[in-house]
C-alpha cells in the first residue's frame, strides 16, 4: 500500500486564516508554525520534556513538538504572539515586574501554562501553582520569581475582572 | 530530533481504522500521540502510516452503564479528571491522573493510548490490572474483551492483535467495602515513577479480608506481588520483612534511576505507607 507523505492543511493562527499550506507529514506542529515565522514558539527538547514549544490549540495548551501539524488540521491554534487579551497583558506585566525571566526561552511555554491557570479563574496556592509549571523547565530564574507572577496574575485578574 | 518520513491517514470510523490496520503490518495506530511522537522524534520507531483515530467521537464517550464506568480510548486524561461521574464513582483516577505528566501533556494523552501502550512504568496500566478492568478490543472479527489480569504480556507487549484496536476500558464501581491507595516515588513531579504502588484492601469489621497490590516502574510490565499480599493479611507491616518477600515476588528491574534494591526499598516503603493509610 503507498500513502503520500505531503498534504495541503488549513488553520486558523491567532485569529487569522491560514488556508492551503503544504506540510510534509512528519513535520510537528513547533516547526510547522516556526516556518510559518511564528518563532515565539521555543524547541527546547523536542520529547515533551520541557514545555517551551506549548501553544493552545482549541484554547488548551499542548505540546507542538509532539503533534504533528497535519493533526492540527481545521483548529485554531494560538502561539505566544496571540496571547493579546487584557488578561493576559496583566499576567506579562506580572512576569516583568517580578523578574520572571532572564533568557527568555521558557517564557512562552510557561504564559501557555499560566493561560491555562488563569482560565480556571480560581486561586491557586503557592503549591499548585507549582505543580501547573512542572512541566515547563526554566534554567534561569529558580522557579521562585515566576511562582510569584503567577500568583501575582492571578491576585490583579481577580481584582480586574 | 526529528521524525522519520511516514504517511499519515485519518480514520473516518472505527471500521475505517481496522481496515488499513488489517492491511498494513507497519500501521500504527495514533492516539494522543503523547508516548508515540516523542518515540517517532528520537527514531525508535518507524512506521509506515501513523492511523489518526482522533476523529473518531463514538470513542470519546465515558459512560456509566449498570455497575460500571466505560472509558472511551480517545477520552484524554484532562476530560476524566474533570468528568463529574468518574470523580464521584471512582475518585481514586482523579489522583493518579494528576501525577501523569503534566496539563499540556495530559489535554492529548489518551486512557486507551496509556493501557494500550503498557508501558510498565506507567501509572494506568497498572491500576487496571489491580481491579482487573475489562479492554474492549474491536478487530476485523467483530469484538472481544480481554481482563486486565490477561492483557499484559512482557515489556510493552499486549494482547492486542494487529488487526484489532483498543475501543474501551470497563472499570467496576461495584466495591463500596474494598479501599483504595495510590503512591509513587518520583525524582521530580509528573516524571515516571522510580517506583509506584496501587493497592486495595478489603475489609470486614475492620479485619482485612483481602489485599491486593500492584506495582509499576518494578519490572517488564505492572507487577503484582501475591506472596507479600499473603504475608500481609497474616502478619503486621515490617519493612524488612516486607522487603524480602517482595524480592520473591517481583524480578525488580533496574533502569537508569535505580537499582533493583533501591525499587525493591521503594516499593516496600510504599507497601508501608499504604497498610498505615488504608487500616
Amino acid at each position: 500500500m503507498s500513502y503520500l507523505n505531503k498534504t495541503t492543511i488549513s488553520m486558523v493562527i491567532n485569529n487569522e486564516n491560514y488556508d492551503d499550506l503544504n506540510v510534509e507529514i512528519r513535520q510537528h506542529l513547533g516547526d510547522f508554525l516556526r516556518d510559518l515565522g511564528f518563532k515565539g514558539t521555543h524547541l527546547g527538547c523536542e520529547q515533551g520534556a520541557c514545555g517551551a514549544c506549548n501553544v493552545l490549540v482549541d484554547g488548551e495548551s499542548v505540546r507542538s513538538c509532539l503533534m504533528l501539524a497535519v493533526q492540527a488540521n481545521g483548529k485554531k491554534i494560538t502561539t505566544v504572539e496571540g496571547l493579546t487579551s487584557s488578561e493576559m497583558e496583566i499576567v506579562k506585566d506580572c512576569f516583568v515586574k517580578n523578574n520572571a525571566m532572564q533568557c527568555g526561552f521558557c517564557s512562552s511555554g510557561m504564559l501557555m501554562t499560566t493561560y491555562e491557570i488563569i482560565k480556571s479563574k480560581r486561586k491557586h496556592s503557592r503549591e499548585e501553582i507549582r505543580e501547573m509549571i512542572s512541566g515547563n523547565y526554566c534554567r534561569c530564574t529558580g522557579y521562585q520569581a515566576i511562582v510569584d507572577a503567577v500568583e501575582d496574575s492571578l491576585n490583579k485578574i481577580n481584582v480586574a475582572v | 530530533m526529528k521524525s522519520p518520513a511516514f504517511s499519515y491517514y485519518q480514520a473516518k470510523d472505527l471500521a475505517d481504522a481496522i481496515n488499513i490496520k488489517k492491511t498494513d503490518d507497519d500501521a500504527v495506530i495514533l492516539a494522543g500521540g503523547q508516548s508515540l511522537l516523542p518515540t517517532l522524534n528520537m527514531r525508535l520507531s518507524n512506521p509506515s502510516v501513523l492511523i489518526d483515530i482522533g476523529s473518531i467521537n463514538e470513542l470519546k464517550e465515558i459512560k456509566v452503564e449498570d455497575s460500571y464506568l466505560i472509558m472511551g480510548a480517545m477520552c484524554s486524561h484532562s476530560q476524566i479528571m474533570n468528568n463529574k461521574e468518574v470523580n464521584e464513582k471512582l475518585p481514586i483516577l482523579n489522583k493518579i491522573l494528576s501525577q501523569v505528566a503534566h496539563p499540556a501533556i495530559r489535554n492529548k494523552g489518551t486512557h486507551g493510548g496509556s493501557i494500550a501502550y503498557g508501558d510498565p512504568a506507567a501509572e494506568l496500566p497498572a491500576f487496571a490490572v489491580l481491579v482487573n478492568a475489562e479492554i474492549i478490543l474491536s478487530g476485523s472479527d467483530g469484538e472481544r474483551i480481554v481482563s486486565a489480569k490477561e492483557f499484559y504480556k512482557g515489556l510493552f507487549e499486549t494482547a492486542i492483535n494487529s488487526d484489532e484496536i483498543l475501543t474501551s476500558v470497563k472499570y467496576s464501581i461495584n466495591q463500596n467495602d474494598t479501599k483504595l491507595f495510590f503512591d509513587e516515588v518520583t525524582r521530580r513531579h509528573g516524571d515516571y515513577a522510580m517506583a509506584g504502588l496501587v493497592g486495595s484492601i478489603k475489609q470486614n469489621n475492620k479485619i482485612n479480608e483481602e489485599i491486593n497490590l500492584v506495582f509499576f516502574g518494578t519490572g517488564d510490565r505492572p507487577n503484582e506481588a501475591p506472596k507479600t499480599c499473603e504475608y500481609l493479611l497474616k502478619n503486621e507491616y515490617n519493612y524488612s520483612e516486607t522487603k524480602n518477600i517482595l524480592k520473591n515476588d517481583i524480578d525488580f528491574a533496574s533502569d537508569i534511576s535505580s537499582s533493583s534494591d533501591m525499587k525493591a526499598h521503594l516499593s516496600a516503603i510504599l507497601v508501608g505507607r499504604m497498610m498505615k493509610e488504608l487500616n
